[in-house]
């Protein structure tokens, strides 16, 4: 192309000399007639069509060797980046998981879970006597089914193998739209009591056990000793409604007839599928009719705490931790909006900083929207740089939530990145690179910067300080929640349990059903082996009950059946539920449980025909006032035997850490088979170590019986894993709010050494006149303070306001708890403050011959 | 001199397709044949030429030699390709209909009954 513009030129330069111009002049004519070069070259290069690709490039280029330049810049950037929006994605993977993810059955969103709601069972149940009637006699679903519950069963080959086992109806599979992978759901045939036994199997199973072997089908496997016919593989991500983990899914096969006459009949869960177009309050409204009659055939006296509930099978599942998701994302995207600050807050410092080169190249031709296109293609950069690295922390981040997360919250050790993660992220963070793309782009370049003399942009200083201003406050948002569920957390750990945990192990004991199927064969095994915990020197006590304090899994009794010597039994209601456990004498002196009153139960009474009973203080009070109990009669429930009250003990937490207390009865456990339950758990208080403890009573039980499964642990790990689900919660929230106030100080610390940079030459010149280095200290950290007071004002609204929600998660702490606003606060300001001092320092060593000269 | 970025892109398309209809010439031939044939009233500047030689070659309708010119030097020399023509053809249609248009509009031209 030069070529050919030298020719042109050469020919105007001759044109003009035939006209008659000097040679100097020809061709300085034809120089003025040529025009700019230059614009022509550009002019053709924008004529090729791949002229914008080009310009895309070369921004990309550009912005990269910026970025290089500036080291510091970049990797303060892309780190607070990585930080924010892989902290967001990490939570946002467990959050959608629970919140947002679909269940896997066809159209998931009409499927309801129906039933009753008493005090005894937290989730709504069916009984057996009016479910059939429920089912036939409703109009507002298109499909009805039940399932009796998962449980423990055991696969007997040459490898046992301890399953799960979940009954269902006939319609369950249909009903919730899963269609297995291989085989088909029951027929109607199979779900009947005598009928042929089959089942179908989980893909974990068949992938894990059978190697995936497609010839499962109608193959016969053991199960509890009895023949039973492998009929299909159920799909990948099959699970129960009831997110109760089921190896094996097998007809509940009841007897219908028999189901109908009973009362109250099987406990059952009923789900449903609304037909299109009816609403959950519709079929609420419609149920209550059915209800009512179930209702009628009830006992008066406990009409009053049932009630019908209908909800969508979702809330079903999260309703306890909808509340903590939230609150967990919330915070997850405050920390990202202090991460965007920040970085805003840096990309325009940087901005202002390159005003000279900006005016420069405006000068030399370039259109705004070019500067701006180039300004926003760093910012892209930089969060998609930033993204990546956050899509690493992501990762690494949610490996260490599942694996100090607790047992408690469902589907967090199926969360993982997947592609929807993926495009979240990217989302995320082209969201950022746009939102503080704009304001450096938008930055005009003046002439005046051409010379040389940086000024700090009016404007630009309000929105940096406006911006730490926000970060100061939605850190001291976090710092105060943070606080108040971490005091909440040493309560729960301070707390006095009733019952003393050193030096005691318990060792959870469940028989298998088809091996223990006699009351007499389970008392067997359990008084061998308490016999043989007895004989290890070292041990001191050895105890027996049906269920650990403070475990929130206790048997519950109704209030109002049990009644007093003399007395009338209430008839209002149920009265609330009781707990109630059969223990063996030992029991007490093992756990340390003081005794109030009266003697507790002694071995000779094992052999006695006495009904002995113990009462825990709380229920002694509500049945006895204040009377002493001991010696009086009490009947548990009506046509059965009276009991002698032989003692009062101490109240034990008995319903988790949290709950209220319940109040209990003790029964003894003779040498009578009825009153041996399948599972059971030992504890043993011993002087030896821990772990020398654990092997004995492991071996010993194997002794008697190597196929008997057997957990051991000490009684301070049982009740510290009560605590692990605060202790998750304190944890990621601190982690939140430690993260966004080092974010928010780094930002604040930018912006006071940003000032303090611009400023030099005004302190030079102050110290001049006559200002001491203490004044100029008070000017910095004026600026700095003035920053801290606003955004903690702001703060402190803030999280008293947002506190609120944290009420359900709080244990024995007011969400105004004012300790922990005056802490969070405190920490805040020191902190602040010597993210201050630090640039006021060097502030105050400028020297000003030195600050006077520099330009 | 009027400058001669007034023109419109096309228009300077189509004065340059049908300078080049005489046969082939390079861009200085063709801009100094406009300025000559329009009595130097069209001066277009090699800021306008060339970048509007190169878009009708990317388009097509031009083709691009290196050749000798008339004091044998070299050069480029371009001429028109069929489609190139088919365009001129269409293009001194549109010109009529609309020079038409205008100069009703403004009554140079008597009204005719079309």
């Amino acid at each position: 192309m030069d070529e050919e513009l030298q020719f042109h030129m050469e020919q105007a330069t001759q044109s003009y000399l035939t006209a008659g111009m000097t040679a100097e002049e020809a061709r300085r004519r034809a120089l003025v007639d040529f025009g700019g070069v230059e614009r022509t070259r550009e002019q053709y290069y924008q004529q090729r069509p791949g002229w914008w690709m080009n310009t895309v490039l070369q921004d990309i280029r550009y912005a990269l060797r910026g970025l290089r330049r500036n080291p510091a810049f970049a990797v303060t950037a892309i780190a607070t980046l990585a930080l924010g929006i892989g902290a967001t994605t990490a939570v946002f993977s467990v959050v959608d998981r629970i919140l947002f993810r679909s269940l896997p059955y066809a159209q998931s969103e009409r499927l309801v879970s129906v039933g009753l709601v008493a005090p005894i069972i937290p989730q709504e149940f069916m009984l057996g006597g009016s479910y059939y009637d429920w089912r036939d006699s409703q109009k507002p679903f298109s499909a009805f089914t039940s399932e009796t519950g998962v449980n423990p069963c055991t696969l007997t080959e040459h490898n046992p193998a301890r399953l799960n086992c979940a009954s269902v109806e006939q319609s369950f599979l249909p009903t919730m739209g899963i269609i297995p992978l291989l085989g088909r759901n029951f027929l109607p045939e199979e779900d009947r009591p005598n009928g042929p036994k089959v089942a179908l199997i989980s893909y974990g199973l068949w992938g894990g056990h059978y190697a995936g072997d497609a010839s499962i089908v109608n193959r016969l496997i053991d199960i509890d000793g009895k023949q039973v016919r492998v009929i299909g593989v159920l799909p990948k991500d099959f699970e129960m409604p009831t997110l109760e983990a089921a190896d094996v899914v097998i007809p509940q096969a009841l007897d219908e007839g028999a189901q109908r006459k009973a009362m109250p009949g099987a406990v059952m869960y009923a789900f449903a599928r609304l037909k299109p177009g009816v609403s959950i309050a519709l079929a609420e409204a419609e149920l209550q009719p059915v209800f009512n009659y179930s209702l009628s055939l009830t006992p008066p006296g406990f009409r009053k705490d049932v009630h019908l509930r209908v909800r969508s099978l979702r809330d079903r599942q999260i309703h306890d931790v909808r509340l903590v998701a939230w609150i967990l994302f919330s915070a997850v995207l405050a920390v990202l909006l202090i991460a965007c600050a920040n970085v805003m807050s840096l990309l325009m410092a940087r901005a202002a900083a390159r005003d000279r080169e900006l005016a420069m190249r405006s000068a030399l031709g370039a259109s705004r929207g070019r500067l701006a296109r180039q300004m926003l293609t760093e910012t892209l950069l930089l969060s998609v740089a930033g993204a990546a690295a956050g899509y690493l922390l992501a990762e690494m981040l949610l490996r260490i939530f599942v694996t100090i997360a607790p047992a408690g919250i469902p589907f967090l050790d199926h969360a993982q990145l997947d592609v929807r993660i993926i495009l979240f992220t990217l989302l995320l963070s082209l969201l950022c690179g746009i939102f503080f793309g704009v304001s450096p782009a938008l930055h005009k370049p003046r002439i005046t910067a051409l010379m040389g003399r940086s000024i700090g942009s009016g404007r630009h200083a309000i929105l940096r300080r406006a911006l730490v201003v926000g970060q100061i406050a939605v850190s001291l948002v976090l710092l105060a929640g943070a606080g108040l569920l971490l005091r909440s957390f040493r309560n729960l750990e301070q707390e006095d349990i009733g019952l003393h945990t050193q030096g005691v192990l318990a060792a959870h004991i469940a028989l298998p059903h088809y091996r223990y199927d006699t009351p007499e064969k389970r008392m067997e095994f359990f008084l061998q082996a308490e016999a043989a915990m007895r004989r290890l020197p070292g041990v001191l006590k050895v105890g027996i009950s049906d269920s650990l304090p403070p475990g929130a899994v206790s048997s519950d009794w109704i209030y109002n059946n049990i009644a007093v010597e003399g007395e009338q039994r209430s008839t209002n209601g149920t009265g609330g539920t009781v707990a109630y456990s059969w223990v063996t004498p030992d029991y007490f002196s093992t756990l340390d449980i003081p005794i109030l009153r009266g003697q507790v139960f002694t071995e000779v009474e094992r052999t006695s025909s006495e009904h002995l009973l113990i009462l825990s203080s709380l229920l002694s009070s509500r049945l006895f006032g204040n009377q002493d109990p001991v010696g009086k009669e009490v009947q548990l429930a009506p046509n059965t035997p009276w009991y002698t009250v032989a003692a009062v003990v101490a109240d034990v937490k008995n319903a988790g850490l949290t709950g209220e207390d319940k109040p209990e009865f003790y029964r003894l456990r003779r040498n009578l088979p009825e009153e041996w339950t399948a599972d059971s758990t030992m504890v043993l208080k011993s002087s030896l170590s821990p772990a020398a403890a654990a092997l004995w009573m492991r071996s010993q039980i194997a002794q008697i019986d190597p196929t008997v499964p057997v957990e051991v642990e000490t009684l301070s790990q049982s009740v510290s894993k009560l605590a692990d689900r605060p202790r998750f919660e304190t944890a990621l929230l601190g982690f939140f709010a430690l993260s966004g106030l080092l974010m928010a100080i780094i930002g604040l610390y930018g912006v006071i050494s940003y000032l303090v940079a611009q400023r030099t030459r005004e302190i030079g010149v102050r110290m001049a006149l006559g200002a001491t280095r203490l004044d100029i200290l008070g000017l910095v950290a004026g600026e700095g303070v003035r920053m801290i007071v606003l955004g903690g004002a702001i703060g402190l609204v803030a999280a008293v306001a947002a506190s609120r929600l944290l009420r359900s998660m709080l244990f024995n702490v007011g969400p105004h708890d004012t300790g922990t606003y005056a802490t969070a606060m405190l920490l805040l300001a020191l902190i602040a403050l010597a993210a201050t001092l630090i640039p006021a320092r060097t502030a105050m060593r400028v020297e000003p011959v030195v600050a006077l000269r520099e330009e | 001199m009027p400058p001669s970025s007034d023109l419109l892109q096309g228009t300077l398309d189509l004065l340059i397709l049908q300078t080049l209809v005489m046969g082939p010439m390079h861009g200085w031939g063709v801009a100094q044949r406009i300025q000559q044939v329009s009595m130097d009233v069209l001066q277009i500047g090699q800021g306008s030429l060339y970048p509007a030689l190169y878009r009708l070659e990317y388009k097509g309708w031009i083709r691009s030699d290196w050749g000798n010119s008339e004091n044998n030097r070299r050069a480029k020399f371009y001429r028109l390709t069929a489609a190139g023509r088919k365009q001129l053809e269409s293009e001194l249609d549109t010109w009529d209909r609309l020079s038409t248009a205008i100069a009703l509009v403004l009554g140079r031209l008597p009204e005719v009954s079309a």
